[in-house]
């Protein structure tokens, strides 16, 4: 009996030829073993410029050009390494610091080998991007080899090897042969490629192998301004390191991933997205399919580590474990002020008496109640299916620096307190603490083990002082992730190259006359506030012989600038729209495009998208029209301008006679909207989103309400209904469209509850319709602002709109609920808003202008883009916001007023006022050409007020109080808030 | 048996000279081979990459298997209740556990539910296995290929060892798919050669490493190194019992003589042929009759025997005129001529004659013996596919 071993080495093609063995478990429960044969090359190259030999042979495009070399010829040398070096990190360096490789002053000429990239693909996606994205930029001069392609440096693994080493090995052998081919180079000077390592493994048998390699840490000491690089490295990797013998752990243990899944298809566990109370850090929640409100998570214990945005997986307690949602106003800050970051492991509790105490309060609280509050299914977390840990805008906790830190330069473990509430202090170690002081920073989370009470992370870079401008619009918009940087070249190339000299052709037969019908002649004005730059749209209105109106809406042809898929159309798409803070605009178009080549200028002609309708007396549609067209504004109005030119009786000539028939139709429009149930919700919230759907303030207490207002208002809705038909009409599946789904019943439970017992008053919801009327009924004649208090807080209890792909929802889903309309989209602020410009290409095919571009076909990537759109619109909405809250702020610096206020909810110890408009308030901050309504909405602000201790008078929802509002740095924890006292219940 | 009748072209003298010599004391062999002696064969593993297991056996003659087992995991039928998922079973304990709280008193039923899995309740099914068997020019339909194929798998699931190794937990197994091809014409009756491949293909199949623990969604490791043998190989000198899949031997018998794994043309002529399922008792323990422990060497055990009808059986030996129905006008002579009957029905020396009747009780159970005895062929056979380096 024979036993037949084939040897590789007898086959003859064996040396070029591997195969990678693995196996593969699918989604719905497959377990394949997978064999890839890899076939190894020689021509792959080194990618050094002093290489002659790689590009003699580096594999060729098509059109016969090699790629350039990516790795300088000269590269910087270290006192290490003074005949200049190649870095090659393996993986552990990528996850432990690719904040550094970020650097602008150190990491050039960088080889990334395939082995290291896979391996950081699947230990984190993120870091992987940022890579890919590195490794894309010219100067930092990345190169990614493929080591695992070329027959040199492949590795094949041994017996009894895991893979970690194979792959570390593999590392080591390509630093090898890195030095060895460039060695064969006849250059006198050859640089050193170097392995940069965290693994002390791998370190010593780099030594042992004599293969060039350094400790990251080592690297780094020997660099320029070394102390704000080391600030940069992982926490986590250190301590396991220095600290193995400390087992203690705070946290229970997470279930396995196997568990979990099985536990969440059983339906015994649940996963959802974790969102932290934004009155309590020690109270989360959770929504998810199986319970109609969402799980509460209670206390540090339960919440085990997970931080606001990840999904987890969370196990339902025990009914008697149930418990009302808190009533007290938590602060993480005001509770465990006097932590010291060092001491974290000592105390052995996670749950400090403290907290503990916080909490017990509660629940004897939720024990008295129980017949009148049903508690709520509580659950505890038992893992993270994903971290969604972001770059977190903080400062350090002064508290938390020790004296000699403020001096010295010894490294020390502080608490940076992050802006976001709902995110926990996170622990970092920094040489630079004394710097660091009162500044904002930048930092990200590494990890939170269970032996951490608090999560820890490193510094990632200094924004500037805090309370300076600069650096808190920057911590803004980082922490809305709104991108800021300018635009890059690329995208500028994609503008027309005749800049602020181009003009419409002239000549009819350019091609961009092409199907364009020439609506110069007619009487067209746009009205916006005063000072606006980017004129989207502009109307006309004219008599029509058989006695009906034709009315015309003009919108800016931005799709005509904005090229489907090319860098600029990428860069809009990404961000989605343009963002206004109160000092600064940060626009989603170049400046060109935006305020000049797309903006309806007056008298100027412009290229437009227009939406013609030809209406009867009574304002319904006879006909409706869409067509690309050329269009020269006669007049650009204010909103004040327009409305005396529409009441001055002594203007006759026939643009005033057309604006008199747009606002006598635009009343006619708006009465049947509001037959048709549509709402008019008077809240800061609601207000922005309406003003994203008309591009119009339609603020009607701060304001008196001009109809010239609510005839651009009108007409806005009334072309983007009509467009979101076509486009349906044309494209059943792809239509991007705009729904506003109909509250959940159980949102208003509450609100009605109280409004019966509290005033005796009656809120129906069942429909929008139904809803309005009641909110009008919601009066007090010696309160009018109670009307809109009320309608602030029904607000508060509505989804929010959404941009959606047609084919993802059922026509019945399409509906939107606060306008009342079966079917919307945005189609008329396509200079600032990323939707809009969709829906002109998908109107431009729908009339047969121009073809569709895949991107706009692509349901796939439409619902890409309507989900990232979805996200920049909230995002710019709370940066809108918080830069309002900020100036706010800081117009209130160092004075004290004395205001009324209304309780809109109410904790154990404390409550939540709404401060309406602040009349005459002082000084607002400067006033530039920005959005409309944003200074309207400085004057509503809603405070939440630090507990009232001495809360002696019993205080109602709904209540009219005076408070005394100061501004208050607090000396511990250097954070900037608003303290308000109560001085007396108003009668 | 339309397989080991293939290709018969001998003419009864060769017959009749083949049945003498394998009686001879001892037997003379077409190929010189010892009665108890294996044709020569070569052997590897893993020959296909992308199977959990598989083997290529090639015999002298020319025949030459070749064995692919494909593992797939599979959610298991709970045979109970049907279709309970996790959470109604789950529900189930629980109410059990309440009624068994309240009522305190238990049975050992419930108790053994709960409790954490024994060894008892790793039970496999017998549909874990599927088999294939391809032998060229022969539909899968063919009686042939079918009985092959019923004979193989009989053997495999017969002690049950080789299904419990396929358990993952109480809600998952795993299932095997085995490829048997035979990828040279059919030269002998290939049973033999197909149960030796499949014997070594499944002695090098491996599976993923499990990951996750209890009755969990199973997870696995995704290194494919990590993987383990189904059957686990123990060091002979550490004593290790070492579990192995049974084998089939063929094994005929010509006169008193038995001859193993007989070629096409002894097969020809045998009096009585068998298949004899032999496999390797995990542990002696056990106390079953058919186990044969011999001191410390393998401890074989009997899984299954089948006849199988040799040629000779089929070709129907002729009937004297006396005794024949058919020929009633002509046969109902006198009882005189015995002489002639005698010629007919008799057994004369040179002339080969089919053979007729049963085989002796005692004959069969003397090849059994042989397969079985310590260093006997099954042994041996054992021994050499030890040999086999699995890659």
């Amino acid at each position: 009996m024979t036993s037949l071993k084939r040897s590789v080495d007898t086959d003859p093609f064996a040396s070029n030829l591997s195969s990678k063995v693995y196996v593969r478990s699918t989604k719905n429960g497959k377990v394949q073993k997978i064999v890839r044969e890899v076939y190894l090359r020689q021509d792959i190259p080194c990618s050094s410029r002093l290489c002659s030999k790689c590009i003699a042979t580096a594999p060729r495009s098509a059109a016969g050009n090699v790629s350039p070399f990516v790795l300088s010829d000269k590269p910087a040398g270290t006192k290490a390494f003074p005949q200049g070096h190649y870095l090659v990190p393996d993986t552990n360096a990528l996850l432990n610091a690719m904040d550094l490789f970020e650097q602008g002053s150190a990491f050039f000429d960088v080889v990334i080998l395939q082995t290291v990239l896979e391996e950081l693909r699947n230990r984190s996606l993120p870091l992987y991007n940022r890579l890919i994205g590195l490794t894309k930029s010219q100067e930092k001069r990345f190169y990614v080899f493929f080591n695992e392609f070329r027959l040199e440096t492949y590795v094949n693994r041994e017996v009894d090897e895991s893979i970690n080493d194979r792959n570390d090995r593999a590392v080591r052998h390509a630093v090898k042969w890195y030095n060895d081919h460039l060695g064969q180079t006849k250059s006198k000077d050859v640089p050193v490629t170097v392995m940069l390592s965290d693994d002390r493994g791998n370190l010593e048998k780099a030594k042992q192998d004599k293969v060039p390699a350094i400790r990251l840490r080592d690297y780094v000491s020997g660099l320029k301004d070394a102390e704000r690089l080391l600030d940069m490295i992982a926490e986590s990797q250190e301590r396991v390191a220095s600290k193995e013998k400390k087992a203690e752990f705070l946290y229970p243990e997470y279930f396995s991933l196997s568990k979990m899944m099985t536990g969440v298809k059983s339906g015994m566990l649940h996963q959802g997205i974790f969102n932290v109370s934004p009155y309590n850090y020690l109270e989360g929640s959770i929504k998810v399919p199986a319970f109609p409100k969402p799980l509460l998570i209670l206390g540090r214990d339960n919440i085990n580590r997970s931080v606001d945005g990840d999904v987890v997986v969370v196990e339902v307690l025990p009914q008697d474990q149930w418990k009302e949602p808190s009533t007290k106003i938590i602060e993480e800050e005001a509770i465990t002020k006097n932590e010291n970051a060092d001491n974290d492991e000592d105390a052995a509790d996670v749950v400090t008496e403290k907290e503990r105490r916080a909490l017990q309060e509660q629940v004897k609280k939720t024990q008295g109640l129980t017949t009148e509050g049903r508690p709520q299914p509580t659950a505890k977390v038992v893992g993270v299916i994903k971290r969604n840990w972001r770059q977190y805008v903080g400062h350090v906790d002064p508290s938390t620096v020790s004296q000699t830190a403020r001096q010295g330069r010894k490294q020390e473990s502080v608490f940076l307190i992050p802006m976001d509430k709902k995110i926990p202090k996170i622990r970092i170690r920094t040489r630079q603490a004394g710097e660091l002081l009162g500044k904002r920073i930048l930092v990200t989370i590494d990890s939170w083990d269970r032996e951490h009470r608090n999560p820890v992370g490193h510094f990632v870079r200094s924004l500037g002082e805090l309370e300076t401008k600069a650096a808190e619009t920057e911590a803004l918009l980082l922490e809305y992730d709104v991108q800021y940087r300018p635009f890059p070249k690329t995208v500028l190339d994609c503008l027309p190259s005749e800049g602020h000299d181009w003009k419409v052709p002239t000549s009819t037969d350019d091609p961009g006359w092409k199907d364009r019908e020439d609506l110069r002649g007619l009487l067209i004005c746009s009205i916006d506030p005063i000072g606006c730059q980017d004129i989207d749209d502009a109307l006309h209105a004219r008599p029509l012989p058989n006695g009906n109106y034709e009315v015309g809406v003009h919108i800016a042809d931005v799709s005509h600038f904005v090229k489907p898929a090319n860098a600029m159309d990428t860069e809009a798409s990404i961000r989605g729209t343009t963002v206004y803070l109160v000092d600064k605009r940060i626009d989603m178009l170049p400046m060109l495009l935006g305020t000049d080549l797309c903006s309806l200028k007056p008298y100027v002609e412009r290229y437009a998208f227009s939406v013609l309708w030809e209406l009867s007396p009574s304002a319904d549609i006879v006909d409706v029209r869409f067509t690309k067209s050329v269009i020269k504004s006669r007049e650009a109005f204010s909103y004040e301008q327009a409305q005396l030119r529409i009441d001055d009786a002594s203007q006759q000539d026939d643009l005033t006679a057309g604006m008199r028939t747009l606002l006598m139709l635009s009343k006619k429009l708006k009465q049947k909207r509001m037959d048709a149930g549509a709402l008019s919700l008077s809240s800061p919230e609601v207000k922005v989103q309406m003003e994203s759907e008309t591009s119009d303030p339609i603020d009607v207490k701060t304001k008196e309400l001009l109809d010239t207002n609510s005839l651009v208002e009108e007409f806005m809705l009334l072309a983007n209904i009509s467009v979101a038909r076509k486009i349906y009409d044309a494209f059943p599946q792809t239509a991007i469209l705009r729904r506003h789904g109909a509250p959940p019943k159980t949102n208003f439970d509450e609100l009605a509850n109280q409004l019966k017992v509290k005033r005796g008053l009656e809120l129906r919801f069942d429909s929008s319709k139904a809803l309005a009327d009641s909110l009008d009924a919601c009066a007090d004649t010696s309160e009018p602002f109670f009307n809109t208090l009320v309608r602030i807080m029904a607000t508060r209890c509505m989804m929010s709109a959404e941009y959606f792909c047609a084919g993802t929802q059922s026509y019945p889903e399409f509906r939107h609920y606060g306008l009342a309309s079966e079917i919307y989209t945005h189609f008329t602020s396509p200079i600032r808003r990323y939707a809009d410009l969709v829906a002109h290409r998908q109107l431009a095919a729908a009339i047969d202008y121009e073809a569709m571009h895949p991107a706009v076909r692509a349901r796939g990537r439409l619902e890409a883009v309507c989900k990232n759109i979805n996200v920049r619109h909230r995002n710019a909405q709370l940066a809108g916001r918080a830069s309002v809250a900020y100036y706010v702020g800081q117009s209130l610096k160092g004075r004290v007023a004395e205001e009324d206020a209304f309780v809109m909810r109410i904790f154990s110890n404390g409550f939540v006022v709404l401060v309406p408009p602040l009349r005459h308030r002082g000084p607002h901050p400067p006033a530039r050409p920005r959005r409309p309504g944003a200074r309207e909405r400085l004057r509503r602000r809603e405070l939440h007020p630090a507990p009232l201790r001495r809360l002696r008078r019993a205080v109602e929802l709904f209540q009219k109080v005076r408070v005394r509002i100061r501004d208050v740095k607090d000396e511990a924890t250097g954070k900037r808030g608003a303290k308000m006292e109560l001085v007396a219940p108003a009668a | 048996m339309a397989t080991t009748s293939q290709h018969l072209l001998l003419s009864p003298a060769e017959l009749a000279y083949l049945h003498t010599t394998l009686s001879l004391s001892p037997p003379l062999r077409p190929d010189g081979r010892t009665a108890t002696q294996f044709r020569p064969l070569t052997a590897e593993t893993g020959i296909l990459p992308s199977t959990n297991g598989s083997a290529r056996i090639c015999f002298a003659d020319g025949t030459e298997a070749v064995v692919g087992v494909k593992a797939e995991v599979e959610k298991t039928v709970s045979v109970g209740i049907p279709e309970e998922d996790e959470s109604s079973r789950q529900a189930r304990q629980r109410r059990r556990k309440q009624a068994r709280e309240t009522k305190s008193t238990t049975t050992t039923e419930e108790e053994a539910e709960d409790d954490a899995v024994s060894s008892e309740e790793r039970r496999g099914e017998n549909e874990w296995l599927e088999l294939s068997v391809e032998i060229p020019g022969y539909r899968d339909d063919d009686s042939g290929t079918v009985f092959l194929a019923s004979m193989l798998s009989e053997a495999l699931l017969a002690d049950g060892e080789l299904t419990k190794k396929l358990w993952i937990n109480r809600r998952f197994h795993w299932k095997l798919y085995l490829d048997i091809i035979l990828i040279s014409p059919p030269l002998s009756y290939p049973l033999p050669l197909l149960s030796l491949t499949t014997h070594l293909a499944l002695l090098a199949t491996r599976l993923p490493r499990l990951k996750s623990e209890g009755d969990e969604d199973p997870m696995f490791d995704d290194d494919w190194a990590a993987s383990q043998f189904i059957f686990t190989r123990g060091s002979a000198s550490t004593g290790t019992s070492t579990s192995r899949p049974p084998i089939t031997l063929l094994v005929m018998a010509v006169g008193g003589n038995v001859i193993f794994d007989p070629s096409k043309e002894e097969l020809a002529v045998a009096d009585c042929a068998l298949a004899v399922s032999v496999g390797e008792a995990a542990d002696v323990e056990t106390d079953d009759a058919a186990v044969v422990a011999k001191g410390g060497a393998r401890a074989l055990r009997l899984l299954a025997v089948r006849t199988i009808d040799p040629p000779s059986r089929l070709t129907a030996p002729g009937v004297p005129n006396a005794v024949n129905a058919a020929a009633w006008g002509q046969g109902a002579t006198t009882a005189k001529e015995t002489g002639l009957r005698t010629a007919e029905t008799g057994d004369v020396e040179g002339v080969w004659k089919a053979p007729r009747g049963g085989s002796k009780i005692t004959l069969i159970s003397t090849m059994v013996e042989k397969v079985l005895e310590k260093g006997g062929v099954a042994d041996e056979v054992l021994e050499g596919l030890d040999g086999v380096e699995l890659a």
